[in-house]
């Protein structure tokens, strides 16, 4: 065992979802921690840690990531959004948010800011063709409840209505 | 416009929006981070450990590899009258009995320092040879009844088993092997607590917030009324989270210690050595009957894996006993220890490795015999309790046959093996399956308080894990005092208002509604307003002369003494069922399931499940029906993906990673039809209604395993079916 690592910490500026934060940051810290730990946006999750649950699903300048897997500083001059800032600031839900709703896509809903991120990615880059389609392209997410049938139909739903 | 869009989730909004606050989204002022360095070794013991380079990590506070029993007390297992997911307390002395068992415990101001210094400490161990599976020779082996001497875990025996299955004219003697299996909540095991002078808060998303204060107390010596304990979203359960954890009393006095609230959020490959976890199961099924498939006697034998330390109670065959009309039947159980963490309650923990042997080894007989399977489960239906001679309260499993089988196209079924083919040659498989689950309710006390501004609180024992009882009692409330559901607030998951008995086993929403419904005639009562029908609340309040008017009520099952009322305000178990005095109550399900193998690579996709419920009154339609989804997406991974393998050279779990340990994904689910019989419970309770979120998997896995019989005409005995078993 060497010494203790220290690590110079690196000044970061990024929005996110719309605000400007500036922070000095250990180049270790992860996207994630800074959202939860730093800037209190605890919506978005932390279910493994190791890119493999989808839980943390963000975006940073418009595409889909795993917030765990991100150093924050390499967010530094981009923009991210969280499911915080999903919604309309007056409390008017996301269409898709609303579909989330109508089909009880979600249980425990420790997945579901994820799948929302996802959702909307997913949307967004034209994958709601089919619902194959759909479920493969929403398959980095998992929902341990099985929420799945309702968050197929709530992407569906969402997708077709040309948000 | 959906059923969910009539009447939504209560709490919805919250999740999708990411308000909803779970147990570690919790981030107070000065708030501390620790992190835990684990034992290499399979068992053994700690010779030796080296903190001094995490100690030198910028930003580390504590390192601690040791507590004195006189600070930390160790606790007592849940299932031996205690309040612990098991009694062995990490931190206490040098003796290592798993791999993945804790050795030192870092907090730092930052997750990032706290992992570095975790990395760092460094030990040296005295390893130990150490058993991990059923057949390994330093697994001990004991009969249950003589390990764990107590009437409830009596091996069953009605009639004579053994004498008729040896004269029955069909025989069926198989065994059936399940893996053991990670419960896997989406939401990491973990804790934010909180010192607020002599009173410590504990943010932790947990199914038995009342285990978590009185078990802490009795761990730190401090007055149960000093803990406060805040759950009112888990990030799913599953029975993993059903009782104080190792990590929190070390949590609790590492924040005392520094002065600073601290956040720890195990690692997921943590999770896996250190939560509780389904262990393996072998299950002997000797099934007697006659040439019509009249089932004459069962014998069924299990062995369950326990721990070194406890004894995990293996209750088999108090389900499957109950599935048919079997006029003789013996359950021999026994426990094999290994050297692991303390197995536990995994969703259907008994039933859904029981229902895989048991509807595999009906299924062989309705082969045996040449008779349909449904037909032949309906042939053995029984209105009385085959055990006590008792009758079942309600018991519709007939009719989720035959609704599920209308419902699913079951008459075109033909019932050769390998005769169904699709268009693309894939072949095609029908199975079924029936499951059962025991209706147990456990004391509640529900508070009610009535505000002129025509708002009602409801403040009661319950934990919202998902399944949606927070939905479940709004809509009670809603419903009986004719109100909007947005005047209803519930308060679950808290013991600052109720003392939080643990919510398992299917019994929270019946346990529940009818301490709420009582609170609801209580209130009433001081209201001076009839018993039942619309209730303008806030001019009724206005009437009484007072801003709000409040009532209680207390609960217990059918036939339960007051004094369990204590014990679950001790934060112990106390629960009663399934045999209740004159009658018995169990939920019933059957699961029709479709599978499809793709000619050439042999893999199986299941691309529709029909399943139908008998859980009594539905009391919430669309988080019930979400409910049986999710059971479902359950058995489907468990029949074609799930297993912990031993990981025989270090000790503990080989695939510990969410990547490894492969759950259902989106792209493995196809189409679910759930259907309820919605029939009340008439004995059980006023409110008629039975379990739900367990029984929704029992079954799923041998109607999975049965329609790949039926695809192919191999019989596969051991989950999960991978395409390696199928080429
Ligand atoms: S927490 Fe980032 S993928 Fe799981
Ligand atoms: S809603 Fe619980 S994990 Fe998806």
């Amino acid at each position: 065992m060497g010494g203790a690592t220290i690590v110079p910490a690196v000044e970061t500026s990024f929005t996110v979802n719309g605000q400007t934060v500036h922070m000095a940051l250990d180049p270790r810290e992860s996207l994630l921690d800074v959202l939860r730990e730093r800037l209190g946006l605890t919506g978005t999750k932390k279910g493994c840690d190791q890119g493999q649950c989808g839980a943390c699903t963000v975006h940073l300048d418009g595409r889909r990531i795993v917030a765990c897997l991100m150093p924050a500083v390499q967010a530094n001059g981009r923009a991210v959004a969280t499911i915080e800032g999903v919604a309309s600031p007056d409390g008017v839900l996301h269409p898709l948010q609303e579909a989330f709703i109508e089909h009880d896509a979600l249980q425990c809903g420790y997945c579901t800011p994820g799948q929302v991120m996802s959702g909307l990615a997913c949307i967004a880059e034209g994958h709601v063709g089919s619902d194959a389609e759909i479920r493969e392209y929403m398959s980095g997410n998992l929902c341990r409840c099985g929420a799945y049938a309702g968050i197929v139909a709530a992407v569906r739903q969402a997708g077709r209505s040309g948000i | 416009m959906t059923a969910a869009a009539a009447r939504p989730r209560v709490d919805a909004r919250a999740k999708v929006t990411g308000a909803a606050r779970y147990g570690t989204d919790r981030t107070p002022e000065g708030l501390a981070y620790a992190a835990m360095a684990v034992a290499t070794v399979g068992k053994g013991r700690v010779v030796e450990i080296d903190t001094a380079a995490a100690a030198a990590v910028a930003g580390v506070r504590l390192v601690l590899t040791r507590f004195e029993a006189s600070e930390l007390k160790p606790p007592v297992y849940i299932m031996a009258g205690g309040h612990a997911v098991q009694s062995l307390q990490p931190l206490l002395s040098d003796h290592i009995a798993y791999r993945g068992q804790p050795i030192a415990l870092v907090v730092a101001d930052t997750p990032v320092a706290a992992t570095e210094a975790a990395n760092r400490v460094c030990a040296r161990y005295e390893a130990a040879p150490f058993a991990l599976e059923l057949d390994d020779e330093d697994a001990e082996k004991l009969r249950q009844p003589e390990a764990l001497p107590v009437p409830a875990l009596a091996d069953i025996a009605v009639g004579d088993a053994e004498a008729v299955f040896a004269g029955s004219e069909v025989r069926v003697d198989e065994v059936y092997d399940h893996p053991k299996q990670a419960a896997t909540p989406m939401e990491l095991l973990g804790c934010v607590v909180e010192w607020r002078g002599d009173t410590v808060v504990v943010h932790e998303g947990t199914q038995n917030a009342g285990a978590l204060r009185n078990g802490l107390a009795l761990q730190l010596g401090i007055d149960p009324a000093d803990v406060e304990v805040i759950s009112p979203y888990l990030g799913g359960g599953f029975g993993q989270k059903n009782s104080l954890q190792p990590h929190l009393g070390p949590v609790a006095l590492a924040a005392r210690r520094l002065g600073r609230p601290v956040k720890f959020v195990m690692t997921r490959p943590q999770t896996f050595h250190q939560g509780s976890f389904r262990p393996a199961s072998r299950h002997r099924v000797r099934l007697g009957a006659d040439g019509n498939g009249r089932l004459t006697a069962a014998i069924y034998e299990v062995d369950q894996e326990t721990s070194r330390h406890d004894l995990f109670p293996a209750m088999y065959t108090e389900a499957m006993s109950r599935l048919y009309g079997v006029p003789n039947f013996s359950g021999p159980t026994r426990l094999v220890r290994v050297d692991t963490q303390t197995p536990g309650y995994m969703r259907a923990p008994f039933e859904s490795p029981a229902s895989f042997a048991f509807e595999s080894a009906v299924d062989e007989l309705a082969y045996a015999v040449g008779r349909d399977p449904v037909a032949l489960r309906l042939a053995n239906d029984t209105g009385t309790d085959p055990i006590t001679g008792q009758p079942f309260s309600s018991r519709h499993v007939a009719e989720c046959l035959r609704r599920g089988a209308e419902r699913f196209g079951w008459a075109a079924r033909d019932p050769a093996p390998g005769s169904m083919r699709a268009d693309d040659g894939s072949l095609i498989g029908w199975g079924v399956a029936i499951g059962a689950y025991p209706a147990c309710v456990a004391p509640a006390i529900a508070h009610v308080r009535a505000g002129a501004d025509g708002r009602v609180v409801v403040a009661v024992d319950g934990h919202e894990m998902g399944q949606g009882i927070r939905s479940a009692i709004t809509f009670l409330v809603a419903d009986d005092l004719g109100i909007a559901v947005d005047r209803v607030t519930v308060d679950i998951g808290d013991t600052r208002v109720a003392p939080q008995h643990l919510t398992a086993g299917s019994w929270g929403t019946a346990s529940a509604l009818p301490a709420v419904h009582a609170a609801l005639r209580e209130l009433r009562a001081r209201l001076g307003v009839a018993e039942t029908g619309m209730l303008d609340v806030g001019a009724a309040v206005a009437a009484a002369g007072q801003p709000t008017v409040e009532a209680e009520a207390a609960t217990l099952g059918p036939g339960q003494p007051p004094e369990m009322l204590d014990r679950s305000r001790a934060g112990k178990v106390a629960f009663t069922g399934p045999v209740y005095p004159g009658f018995t109550s169990f939920s019933f399900v059957a699961h029709f399931v479709e599978v499809r193998i793709e000619a050439t690579t042999r893999r199986v996709r299941v691309p529709r499940v029909v399943s139908v419920v008998d859980c009594g009154r539905v009391a919430s339609a669309v988080t019930a029906a979400s409910q049986v989804r999710g059971g479902v997406v359950w058995g489907l991974g468990a029949a074609l993906r799930e297993a912990s393998e031993p990981e025989r050279r270090y000790g503990g779990f080989f695939n510990a990673t969410m990547e490894e340990y492969v759950i259902s994904v989106n792209a493995d689910i196809g189409e679910i039809e759930v259907d309820f019989i919605d029939e009340p419970d008439p004995l059980l309770n006023p409110v008629g209604v039975k379990g739900l979120g367990e029984v929704a998997l029992v079954g799923v896995v041998p109607a999975v395993t049965n329609a790949v019989f039926h695809a192919t005409g191999q019989r596969l005995r051991r989950v999960p079916i991978t395409i390696a078993d199928l080429l």
